[in-house]
């Protein structure tokens, strides 16, 4: 017994706004918590950052608190709220209306028909002039209505919310996302090491069984300017008065990346099924996967003098050539369609820079520019570049909440404006007599921020009494 | 056929145009400022007419400058935190002057917006480079307009409810004491006026919440996730919880008035955080964010 009175105790709190107020603080607090501190970082590191609360992170695992218990109890709560709300308020909305005996009226008009002819002509106008529909004559104030069902609508967004939020648990459940590296005509089997977090529990592998292979890739590049803008607060104020010029010009390398895509083919069964030009912002779906073009890696092959032995290193890694004394490192090889500030297309000559990658003051000094198949000398060593591999980086996810949240979003969305933007509107009116002159009182209600309830009140009084005869002056002779 | 130097000292001569009229804006906002603080100080309604008109000078100027600033880099302007802050600045005194024409002789809330959009203007303008850059590969999608709009005109609307707010806040002992004279507002009209926050905060809101989803489902295209927990998402989504809050005690009757005030200047706050705050806290904290702006 006790326990049952527990129960609808706890049964009632979680079906209060009052409670949603309470939760949705504690959440409003505990995501800014989580901006506070470097998600994902490790404790070690974050120790030898100098972080300073050691205890509470360790306590209330900060590092990756939107996946720590306590958070997500938080987060579980609030959800049991707003379903019990949902569920409480379906019930409420679906059971007929009761309406209070009397109103406190907002309009009063007077009439000049007779009281028997008033209601008639009074539903009349609200009817067919005005666009209401009766909901209630039982008592002595009649109430009609019109709009959208601003009730069904607040209840829909809140249950679009909680779609939205069973496609976020599904998300944290069950998706998981790898990556594979992409070498130039060579196919490679979708085989994910990565695991959702409810089947790395069931032991279960992700879906597969197919190949992808990129058939080519593809990089766009515009000619950007540099600025030459001052820092100074007050030099930037003299070009706000015209004393000094803000001035564009041309630097050695001002090629912007604007543009990486890659070809994609798969196969299934030794047979393509799929092929598809993929760029950022435009991934490719294929079994359950979508495919995103993360990265690319470059591989330069370069043959110092005449060994026939490659030297082989990625862009911006440091290699060791035998007999030059300091590492090197190759910036990113440029190559594809540049786009120059004339407006004219043109196809790069592929090329990179040489830099010294060595410790000082000389570090990233530029040592030339060097295109495939061409030589260049440093430090009296003849360097060649030979080959340089492209290999794009794809990194594919499997979502299966995220279906869910999408279509969850567009109902929130939808519904959400209507109740917004959209406009209900309540009159309930009653006639009385006295002295043989009939008054209607009116309550005007509204929801919607552009419904209007003085507007309505006043066509409601302009088709009641516009055939009335009204004195008029009389004229001078 | 356009040669080099031509191209560039077209572009130099268009921005430094461009920055002489965005001073001069600058220095609009700041001089109605000026006058709506005399306004509020003396009691004026002359001073507070002219901050007005001069605001109402500058946004329009303000206009055609952003229009200059999509022709010149040939995209929407709100690529770099320079164009953003003036996009900024220029859609909260709009909004500003839009919902002044409901309470024409209340002048206090132009303060605020003034003081913030001449703010975002010295900021932009001081710290900021104003260089023209290509559009990077991951905003060249059609999300990129609709959901820097629609957050930014929620922004907007956030701005001018908490400026409506904050004034209410100040001239509401005023007037119960009797001693509001020449700020505009009567005993009768002040719950209206209070009611006019609610109204734009409620007229954000799907606003914010469609800007979220718009991000989301563009960050799912461009970077396989539509949720990351990134500084910015995660302060979009405390502004939203905010505003949520805000709306939710409206209908609590014991959270109706003072608490509820304080969710929607606290939802300023998110809002400023999550549109500035956030590049000062991953600097900071060293917190890497995919939205730092990097120009």
């Amino acid at each position: 017994m006790k326990r049952d009175s527990v129960l609808r105790l706890l049964y009632g709190k979680l079906a209060s706004i009052k409670t949603s107020v309470y939760i949705l603080s504690v959440m409003a607090f505990f995501f800014m918590a989580g901006t506070i501190f470097p998600q994902g970082e490790k404790l070690e590191d974050y120790i030898k950052a100098g972080g300073k609360f050691v205890a509470f992170v360790k306590l209330f695992g900060l590092l990756d608190f939107f996946s720590s218990p306590l958070f997500l109890i938080a987060a579980f709560v609030l959800f049991l709220n707003l379903a019990v709300c949902t569920y409480e308020r379906f019930f409420a909305i679906r059971s007929p209306r009761r309406y209070p005996k009397e109103f406190t009226p907002t309009h009063g008009i007077t009439l000049t028909q007779d009281e028997a002819e008033a209601v008639t002509e009074t539903r009349r106008v609200l009817r067919d002039e005005l666009g209401f529909r009766l909901v209630s004559k039982d008592n002595e104030w009649i109430v009609m209505e019109k709009g959208l069902p601003y009730r069904w609508l607040t209840w829909l967004y809140h249950a679009g919310i909680i779609v939205c939020v069973i496609g976020v648990m599904l998300t944290f459940l069950l998706a998981y996302e790898d990556t594979v590296t992409l070498a130039p005509g060579k196919a490679v089997a979708v085989e994910p090491e990565a695991q959702g977090r409810l089947s790395s529990l069931a032991g279960k592998k992700g879906p597969s069984g197919f190949k992808i292979k990129v058939l080519e890739f593809l990089t766009e590049y515009a000619e950007a300017p540099e600025l030459d803008y001052p820092e100074g607060g007050l030099s930037r104020l003299a070009i706000g008065l015209g004393w000094q010029k803000p001035r564009y010009m041309m630097k050695g390398d001002s090629l912007f990346a604007t543009d990486w895509k890659a070809r994609i083919l798969v196969e299934e069964g030794g047979r393509a099924v799929k092929e598809k030009l993929v760029e950022i912002n435009d991934p490719l779906k294929y079994g359950g996967y979508t495919f995103y073009l993360l990265d690319f890696d470059q591989v330069f092959k370069v043959r110092v003098e005449n060994n026939p032995i490659l030297l082989e290193a990625k862009n911006n890694e440091e290699m060791l050539v035998p007999g030059l004394g300091f590492p090197i490192r190759f910036s990113i090889f440029r190559t594809g369609k540049l786009k120059k500030l004339d407006g004219s297309i043109e196809e790069i000559r592929g090329h990179t820079n040489i830099k010294y990658a060595g410790e000082g003051q000389d570090k990233d000094e530029d040592l030339g520019r060097i295109e495939t198949g061409e030589s260049v000398y440093i430090n009296g060593r003849r360097l060649t570049l030979v080959d340089v591999v492209e290999s794009p980086i794809m990194s594919y996810r499997y979502d299966p909440g995220m279906h869910l949240l999408w279509w969850g979003g567009i109902l929130v969305l939808v519904t959400m404006s209507l109740r917004f933007f959209g406009s209900w509107h309540m009159a309930a009116y009653r006639i009385g007599s006295t002295g043989g002159i009939a008054r209607l009182d009116v309550r005007m209600d509204s929801k919607g921020l552009f419904a209007d309830p003085e507007k309505t009140a006043k066509r409601l009084e302009h088709y009641l009494t516009q055939n009335d005869i009204r004195p008029t002056p009389l004229q001078e002779e | 056929m356009l040669n080099y130097e031509m191209v560039l000292s077209r572009d130099s001569y268009l921005l430094g145009i461009e920055l002489r009229i965005f001073w001069s804006i600058a220095f609009l906002y700041a001089l109605s400022a000026i006058l709506f603080l005399f306004h509020a100080l003396a009691r004026s309604q002359p001073s507070g007419r002219a901050a007005r008109f001069i605001m109402t000078v500058a946004a329009s100027i303000h206009v055609g400058l952003i229009v200059l600033r999509t022709f010149e880099a040939g995209r929407a302007p709100f690529q770099t935190l320079y164009e953003s802050l003036s996009w900024f600045a220029c859609s909260a005194a709009l909004t500003y002057l839009f919902v002044s024409t409901r309470w024409k002789t209340v002048y206090l809330p132009g303060l605020f917006v003034s003081a913030l959009s001449a703010g975002a203007s010295f900021y932009a303008l001081f710290g900021r480079s104003p260089a023209v850059e290509p559009l990077s590969a991951p905003l060249q999608s059609y999300w990129f307009e609709w959901h820097v709009i629609l957050a930014f005109f929620s922004y907007a609307v956030f701005v001018v409810s908490a400026a409506v707010e904050a004034s209410y806040l100040i001239i509401r002992p005023l007037v119960k004491r009797g001693t509001a004279g020449g700020l505009g507002l009567s005993v009768d009209a002040l719950e209206g006026f209070h009611k006019s926050a609610f109204s734009l905060a409620a007229f954000g809101f799907p606003f914010l919440t469609f800007a979220i989803f718009s991000g989301a489902a563009w960050a799912n295209e461009a970077w396989g996730r539509y949720w990351s927990w990134d500084p910015k998402e995660t302060w979009s989504l405390i502004t939203w919880t905010v505003f949520t809050l805000y709306l939710h005690s409206k209908a609590i009757p014991a959270f109706r008035d003072a608490p509820a005030s304080v969710f929607n200047i606290l939802g300023f706050v998110c809002m400023m955080m999550t549109f500035l705050g956030v590049n000062w806290l991953a600097k900071l904290l060293g917190i890497p964010s995919m939205h730092v702006y990097a120009v």
